[in-house]
């Protein structure tokens, strides 16, 4: 990849929007799925 | 199939393949990048550019897979009633849509340097769009809908509706004067691509794929622990 290429700003931009959204998507699934797990954990929790 | 019926069977085995389904991920989207970035040369029309390629074309090819589950999931859920084809569909639909929104916008980067514009309303580009549409609306009806089962329902007919559009997408290039160029991967008479370009482009392809198993598996996970959160404290508060 010859970074100073004509348009190799495209190329950099397409890279690093797929990065973010598909980090972002990640993050938000495992983000939920961690809290639901969490919250059912507490609620089978016996009382004291 | 009826094995994975059951709920508790299904996060079994969820929970026991996810790492490795994560590290295959890891591993493919190392050599694909490394193909896409690296390995693969220049092409001799678009130079650098024709790399968007390697993230443009895997997304696209994601966001017209993921809805075919989600129709195909509807129906199971319609045909069969399978207790969790819904929550396959529901789930599938927000991965499916950031990889549709990641087509049109990297697909946007890719025609300002070789269209000379970011948008055009040709046949491909518009029946993408209306994918995008298709899921943001049934993102929206699980949303807008508080009882589950009338969501489900409605929910079930937008999928298997709106996937009369993945065909739509696959040859508006061939039945319609496009500017988008035709298919040059996936054709009957075989790819017009170079095998230099054409690897990084199918690993990265699988990638993305495996990347969609992964989360949507860790997303039913989810969806199955808040319904059965859900039911519990229906259980409970019936009980006070």
């Amino acid at each position: 990849m010859d970074w100073n290429a004509d348009h190799a700003g495209f190329v950099i931009a397409a890279y690093a929007l797929s990065l973010a959204f598909i980090a972002g998507l990640i993050i938000y699934i495992f983000n939920r799925d961690a809290r639901t797990r969490k919250r059912l954990a507490q609620f089978e929790k016996p009382k004291k | 199939m009826q094995q994975f019926a059951n709920p508790t069977r299904f996060l079994s085995l969820a929970n026991k393949a996810l790492p490795t389904i994560w590290a295959v991920t890891v591993v493919l989207f190392a050599i694909g990048l490394y193909g896409a970035l690296i390995g693969a040369p220049p092409d001799y029309q678009q130079g650098e550019t024709v790399r968007i390629m390697f993230v443009h074309v895997p997304a696209a090819w994601l966001a017209m897979l993921v809805y075919s589950v989600m129709a195909l999931a509807s129906a199971i859920a319609i045909i069969f009633r399978h207790p969790l084809a819904d929550v396959a569909a529901k789930t599938a639909a927000p991965i499916g849509a950031v990889f549709c929104f990641l087509a049109l916008a990297t697909g946007s980067l890719w025609g300002k340097p070789m269209w000379g514009a970011w948008w055009v309303w040709d046949a491909r580009l518009t029946s993408m769009f209306v994918l995008f549409l298709l899921y943001v609306g049934y993102i929206a009806i699980w949303q807008a809908i508080e009882e589950p089962s009338r969501a489900a329902m409605i929910a079930r007919i937008v999928a298997i509706v709106g996937f009369i559009n993945i065909p739509i997408i696959k040859f508006s290039v061939d039945w319609w004067n496009t500017l988008h160029q035709p298919a040059s991967v996936l054709r009957m008479d075989g790819s017009t691509i170079d095998w230099s370009i054409r690897w990084p482009l199918l690993v990265l392809g699988l990638a993305y794929t495996i990347l969609f198993l992964a989360l949507h598996l860790t997303s039913m996970r989810s969806e199955i622990t808040a319904r059965k959160l859900r039911n519990l404290q229906i259980a409970r508060s019936g009980e006070a």
